[in-house]
């Protein structure tokens, strides 16, 4: 009955009408799925109109050491949350690790060295002690691990009560040998040169050389996800345990390994942090945890599990630091820092929900 | 039927951390926004009044008012504060006097506390 000729007319004006709402869903989808990208960049263009040193080379030198000092912790945290779990314990390992590093590497004539029998400061003990340090990491990443994979234990609960040990341990030690809770001081002129001495000059402002550390460090991360058995084996078991244990994988090591090299991680970030802060005092490293956790979810790892990337992660650490960078240099307080890096993390865990949501 | 405009408003499962989570993109794009939101209007009410709070404790001496500078200055010296009996000695940045603020390098790179150094006028 119907003329074909309107027939064909409204046909192709309910396309065109679903064309412009599917153009409007993909315009409104683009938008909100970058909203934290567009935000910042927003903010990083009224920053540099507002103080032009911001696109200084100098302020590129500042940009990347403090990247360069954030990335390992992420870079461990990263693997955690592939198995769909996180850790927090990371600030306070980074803490003791830090204090460890210190008290091992104080100058020999410091008036209170805490430990007076250490051998001299050479570059040997420093390796040693960066071994040290790391494996102790490792250790506590261990014990994370191990009762996470053993008993099914959920992370959170796991890596909180490691977290508050590990305080304690640190609140301990601060006091051992007369020491009454004193900051960690006196580091020998050899320990900050192998960390944070000149590499190079840019724009005037140093680089330190755990710049240069970082970037080894980023290159190892990247072999072991990409290109080992095991870095493939997390993904499997991430994205579905089950069946990663009925394929062959071991699902147990495989989580015990990826919880151990995250607190390795934490381990080398506690040696760089006893040089950056000076002086170590009990609350070195708290809450480092969640900027590293931030910078994941920013950088694509996903809770939902068995996603994410190297240069995702290296992504949301340059993107968080940028902003952190822009925030100090505007002079804005730092108690709204909080504030705002809750309603980051929030957005982005948000983002990466709608993501998989919209995907699907 | 399930990839109609309606089923964007039906919850969908979600795994690993989220696995419990039920929640529409609705919600989710409303908590987005509420939170680049938050983000837009804490920066527009810091901005207003911007800077890092330098604050001097005379340790006895004379009240010195604080002042807000902005990152990467040197710091803007107050009139020094008098004590009786005492000699001002300078600005530390520790209430043992041991880390004295060096007038022409240090910048201000956050809020801080100065001390007042004293030496007694024997």
């Amino acid at each position: 009955m119907a003329n074909p000729i309107t027939t064909l007319r409204n046909s192709a004006e309910e396309f065109k009408q679903l064309d412009a709402k599917d153009k409007k869903r993909t315009i409104t989808d683009s938008i909100l799925n970058n909203a934290l990208y567009i935000l910042m960049l927003i903010f990083v263009i009224y920053t540099a109109i507002e103080r032009p040193n911001f696109l200084s080379l100098g302020s590129l030198a500042n940009l990347i050491t403090q990247v360069a000092a954030y990335l390992p912790l992420a870079l461990g945290i990263g693997g955690c949350i592939v198995l769909t779990g996180t850790d927090l314990s990371a600030g306070r390992v980074v803490g003791f690790t830090a204090a460890l590093a210190g008290v091992f590497l104080q100058k020999a004539d410091f008036a209170n060295k805490m430990f007076s029998f250490l051998p001299t400061v050479n570059i040997w003990w420093i390796l040693a002690t960066m071994l040290i340090v790391i494996a102790i990491g490792a250790v506590i990443g261990l014990v994370n691990g191990f009762f996470v994979a053993k008993f099914s234990l959920h992370p959170f609960i796991v890596t909180l009560s490691t977290q508050l040990i590990t305080y304690g341990i640190i609140l301990w030690f601060f006091s051992l040998n007369g020491n009454n809770g004193q900051p960690i001081s006196g580091l020998s002129a050899e320990y900050k040169d192998f960390v944070g001495g000149t590499m190079f000059r840019l724009g005037g402002v140093a680089v330190p050389w755990y710049v240069l550390y970082a970037i080894l460090l980023t290159g190892l991360m990247w072999f072991i996800w990409n290109k080992t058995t095991f870095g493939k084996n997390m993904f499997a078991v991430g994205s579905n345990a089950e069946a990663a244990k009925v394929s062959g994988v071991n699902v147990f090591w495989t989580t015990v390994l990826v919880h151990t090299l995250a607190g390795a991680m934490y381990g080398y970030s506690g040696f760089i942090e006893g040089v950056r802060s000076g002086s170590v005092a009990a609350n070195t490293g708290l809450n480092a945890e969640c900027d590293a956790i931030a910078a994941c979810v920013i950088g694509g790892v996903s809770f939902v599990g068995g996603t994410g990337k190297i240069s995702g992660i290296i992504m949301g650490v340059c993107v968080l630091r940028l902003i952190f960078v822009a925030l100090t240099m505007l002079g804005v307080d730092s108690s709204s820092l909080y504030i705002i890096k809750g309603a980051i993390i929030l957005c982005a865990c948000a983002l990466d929900m709608r993501k998989y949501l919209v995907k699907k | 039927m399930d990839e109609t405009p309606q089923s964007r408003e039906q919850p969908r499962q979600l795994r690993g951390l989220y696995s419990h989570v039920k929640i529409s993109v609705r919600a989710l794009d409303t908590i987005i926004i509420a939170c680049v939101a938050v983000i837009v209007i804490l920066l527009v009410i810091d901005l207003q009044n911007p800077g890092f709070t330098i604050t001097f404790d005379s340790k006895g001496g004379t009240d010195i008012p604080c002042h807000n500078q902005m990152y990467g200055e040197l710091l803007e010296l107050p009139e020094p504060p008098t004590r009786e009996g005492y000699t001002f000695t300078g600005w530390y940045r520790d209430y043992a006097c041991d880390d004295l603020w060096s007038v022409q390098e240090d910048t201000i790179t956050q809020d801080i506390t100065l001390y007042a150094g004293w030496h007694p006028n024997s």
